[in-house]
């Protein structure tokens, strides 16, 4: 699993054991849904890109609707949309769904980039939802509850899933400690300039203000 | 974050370039950059191929995978700002209006 046998060259090491870390993530029971929903849900919203028509997750409807949207245009995901599951399923699940299809859109991206094969979704596995959920959270302009504070906080609701977020973001882009430096370079590799000239131009190209 | 990292390795960053091709990002591989973002995204498999040789031969194999690894990161990073619909601080936007009139980001502007 993520061993890169077919990439044109060699991966950085850290990279495939984030990866599979992910899938642990993804395979694991989340805050409110099971191994099996959560594989459903990065299933549903992976066909949404790949021309292989979008098979029903099983699952509430409204949490198909966002999963699709987000996979396949993420600009055009709105409060509307975004509060319209959260009604039908609540907020844990909204944001929980928000982490695997995001998530997901990083393991298939680097994949996709590299021209290498997507990996096949992990198998489900046993367990109840961990109902792990922070309490007393409210919107602040937001279209789910978090705290204030910038981005790595908004998943916050159901912190496995920020956790997991964050444990993606380093390899593949920067620790906080790369951060803090505005001169920072992967030598050998890219420069902090030139990963944040990506990073800009894949927002733009996706229509995120943020 | 891309002016201040531009300040410090002492490129003259012309911002526009984001948005624009016609721009010259100041930036040192930021012509074989910007394509390989707008293959992986919208071209066709000779374009992807194409834009990853240009970043092999002038920048190495090992900015091609940093490139693909930042990609995937702002995939991820971008749904998670849409989806939660986190704000961008009204201070913030008015430090960068200069930025944001010169990319047309109000046209992404939601809240």
């Amino acid at each position: 699993m993520f061993d890169f046998v077919n990439a044109p060259l060699p991966i950085r090491g850290d990279i495939p054991a984030t990866l599979r870390n992910e899938w642990g993530h993804l395979a694991a029971p989340g805050a409110t849904l099971s191994s099996r929903e959560r594989i459903a849900v990065a299933a549903v919203s992976r066909s949404s890109v790949d021309g292989g028509g979008v098979p029903a997750s099983g699952l509430d409807p409204s949490i198909d609707d966002l999963a699709t949207t987000l996979m396949a245009d993420p600009g055009a995901v709105d409060e509307a949309l975004v509060r319209s599951t959260a009604a039908a399923v609540g907020d844990p699940t909204t944001v929980e769904v928000i982490g695997i299809v995001s998530r997901l859109s990083a393991v298939d991206g680097f994949h996709m980039a590299l021209a290498v094969p997507i990996e096949a979704l992990p198998d489900p596995v046993e367990g109840d939802p961990t109902r792990d959920i922070t309490p007393d959270l409210k919107r602040r302009r937001t279209h789910v509850p978090m705290p204030p504070g910038p981005i790595p906080v908004s998943l916050d609701l159901a912190p496995s899933e920020g956790i997991a977020m964050e444990d993606l973001a380093g390899p593949l882009y920067m620790t906080y400690s790369d951060m803090a430096h505005d001169d920072f370079a992967r030598s050998p590799g890219l420069n902090r300039s030139q990963m944040e000239l990506i990073s800009s131009r894949t927002s733009h190209r996706n229509g995120c203000f943020y | 974050m891309l002016r201040g990292s531009s300040i410090a390795f002492g490129y003259e960053l012309d911002i526009r370039a984001i948005a624009d091709d016609r721009f010259h990002s100041g930036v040192p591989g930021g012509d074989v950059i910007l394509p390989f973002v707008d293959a992986v995204m919208t071209g066709t498999a000779s374009d992807q191929r194409l834009a990853r040789n240009a970043i092999v031969d002038a920048l190495g194999p090992e900015s091609l995978v940093d490139a693909a690894g930042v990609f995937a990161n702002f995939q991820m990073m971008n749904r998670v700002a849409e989806g939660t619909g986190i704000p961008v601080p009204g201070a913030a936007i008015e430090r960068e209006s200069e930025m944001v009139e010169a990319l047309g980001l109000n046209s992404f502007y939601k809240h």
